[in-house]
């Protein structure tokens, strides 16, 4: 116990540390912000594919509406941009609601096409914008974040509004998979009729899942709007989809720091890897197949199988 | 409590239940036997809610079934075990359990978001309460396992147990002895009568004759899908037809 609070600190004050570590090294603080974000994007996407079981392969989607959505709203309604961040997610929360509400009468596989379709069209719909309000292929410009007045503008700066945004959406993960809404998702994906059977509302809860996944993926979009300050629309497309799986499947599913080092994990593979960019889908590709047949818990599994068998043994 | 009237449902040319009706009175534990494929387990499943008749009505504790869904019918009273055990594998012993109070919770999505204190409050309760179900059947000490590392008849407790989590007046067991040694089948008449004095009225299925003439008060026998006798045990175990329907099987 002693020795978990000690490491808790510890982990804590390093984190807070990082841009001082990576002092003259401002791509690291860079790559750290954009884990960041996919921390948060996956965490999401973990809530309704590892706890719930409902798989979606267009999470991208909700990516889109968030960046894009927050973005849109600063540039034509003149919002400040830490509420068109929250406007933008809650945009997508209820799309995520409307889609799900017919898909969750729908079986794995059905599901999976039905999200593969959803993300189409979001890509078609910022590719070919209705009066070209998205820039289509030309891309968008934007602003950093402003916190009353304070600019998010330098990677330092957006290292620790990340952190605080991963720590906050983190620990509203934690305490809704230790709720009784997180039981409901689990026992979803264990066992749906047996659900039914004691008294959870198997439609209702599905809707949740997605829902407050779309929230959390759509607001780590919009983070990455605004540290970039540019999008357009090959960040949207059916590889970012890809991209979240993997990640999120090397990690582990189900778990708080699953989805943290399945983020760090691939991010920094394929800053590794740039030389080789044209791979990348090739890469995933690779990943996910070595995931699913040789380590099926991803990272997060194989750490918990070591721990286990320590604890049996002792 | 449980009125059945005239309840049929066919599985495209096969009438799995034919005509069925059958009354079941508050506190008695009742058994439901039949040859294999007779239509015990589709019975179970169209009171429940998992099938709509095709014709007829079943009333429980005044509410009208029909076209009601699987976990309304739950809230309204009603739990069941499955035949093929259907546990949350992956989830604890007492997670098992804890789903099973999930309809008595109050707190919503965004207390436990926000973790509020009357949510935490709910949940410390509700782990309390799961753990002391898991006492009535025995398998505190299984708490923390995870639910399907359990050994079959542990597994089977579990799942009678989830099911009463959630005070059901009727709880409807599909074969519950299945798989269980004769040392938990001694354990499973303990718990059964425990249940009954609990006022939770029972409606079971079971091959096990022996356990079936000693725990019930009443006995209701299907065969082909339709009712072929009821009595009390003694008077099914003497019914020539019952006697001609299992031979017949054998
Ligand atoms: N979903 C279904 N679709 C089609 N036929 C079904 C379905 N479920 C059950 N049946 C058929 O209905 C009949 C009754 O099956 P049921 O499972 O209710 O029997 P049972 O009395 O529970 O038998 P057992 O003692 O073997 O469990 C069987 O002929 C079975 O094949
Ligand atoms: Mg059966």
């Amino acid at each position: 116990m002693k020795l978990k609070s000690v490491s808790k600190i510890l982990l804590a004050v390093l984190l807070l540390l990082v841009p001082l570590l990576f002092r003259n090294f401002n791509y690291g603080i860079l790559i750290c912000g954009f884990i960041g974000i996919y921390i948060i994007a996956i965490s999401g996407l973990d809530l309704v594919f590892g706890y719930c079981g409902q798989i979606s392969m267009g999470h991208a989607a909700f990516f889109a509406i968030g960046a894009y959505g927050s973005a849109l709203l600063h540039k034509y309604l003149h919002l400040p941009i830490l509420l068109t961040m929250v406007i933008a997610a809650v945009i997508a929360t209820l799309i995520g609601a409307l889609l799900a509400y017919p898909a969750s009468k729908l079986v794995f596989h059905f599901l999976s096409l039905a999200t593969v379709a959803f993300g189409e069209i979001v890509y078609q719909l910022v590719a070919q914008s209705p009066g070209g309000i998205t820039g289509n292929f030309t891309g968008f410009y934007t602003d950093s974040i402003n916190l009353l007045g304070f600019k998010i503008s330098t990677n330092t700066r957006f290292y620790y509004f990340a952190l605080v945004c991963v720590c906050g959406f983190l620990l509203m993960k934690h305490r809704l998979v230790k709720s009784k809404e997180g039981r409901a998702f689990l026992a979803i994906r264990e066992n749906s009729h047996a659900a039914d059977g004691m008294g959870i509302d198997v439609k209702r809860y599905k809707i949740i899942a997605f829902a407050t996944s779309a929230f959390y993926t759509a607001f780590a979009g919009s983070m990455y709007a605004h540290y970039v300050r540019f999008i357009s629309p090959e960040t949207f497309s059916n590889r970012q989809s890809v991209m979240f799986l993997t990640m999120l499947l090397f990690g582990g599913t189900a778990s708080l720091s699953g989805p943290i080092m399945g983020a760090a994990a691939v991010l920094l593979l394929n800053e590794g890897l740039r030389f080789a960019e044209r791979y990348q889908m090739l890469i995933y590709g690779f990943m996910l197949l070595v995931v699913i047949l040789l380590m099926p818990g991803g990272i997060y599994g194989i750490i918990k199988k070591r721990i286990d068998k320590r604890r049996v043994v002792s | 409590m449980l009125t059945v009237k005239d309840v049929t449902l066919r599985f495209g040319g096969l009438t799995a239940v034919n005509n069925v009706s059958l009354t079941i009175k508050q506190g008695t534990i009742n058994g439901l036997i039949g040859p294999n494929g007779a239509g015990k387990t589709t019975f179970f499943n169209l009171i429940s809610g998992v099938y709509t008749p095709n014709e007829g009505e079943i009333v429980f504790d005044g509410v009208k079934l029909n076209g009601k869904k699987c976990f309304e019918i739950n809230h309204i009273g009603m739990s069941r075990t499955y035949q093929v055990i259907n546990l949350f594998r992956k989830m604890t012993v007492v997670e098992n359990v804890m789903v099973g109070l999930h309809p008595k919770m109050k707190s919503g999505y965004f207390s436990a978001i926000l973790g509020t204190k009357g949510q935490r409050e709910e949940e410390k309760e509700v782990l309390e309460k799961a753990l002391d179900w898991l006492d009535f059947v025995g398998l505190r000490g299984n708490a923390y396992e995870m639910s399907g590392s359990l050994s079959y008849g542990k597994q089977r407790l579990l799942e009678i147990v989830r099911a009463l989590a959630s005070n059901p007046k009727l709880l409807l067991l599909d074969e519950p002895a299945a798989g269980m040694n004769s040392k938990e089948k001694e354990e499973l008449f303990d718990i059964l009568r425990k249940i009954q004095n609990l006022g939770v009225t029972i409606l079971m299925i079971e091959h096990d004759m022996k356990l079936m003439m000693g725990i019930t008060d009443y006995i209701f026998v299907l065969n082909y899908g339709k009712k072929l006798a009821e009595g009390t045990p003694v008077q099914i175990q003497n019914n020539p037809e019952v006697i001609a329907a299992y031979l017949g099987e054998d």
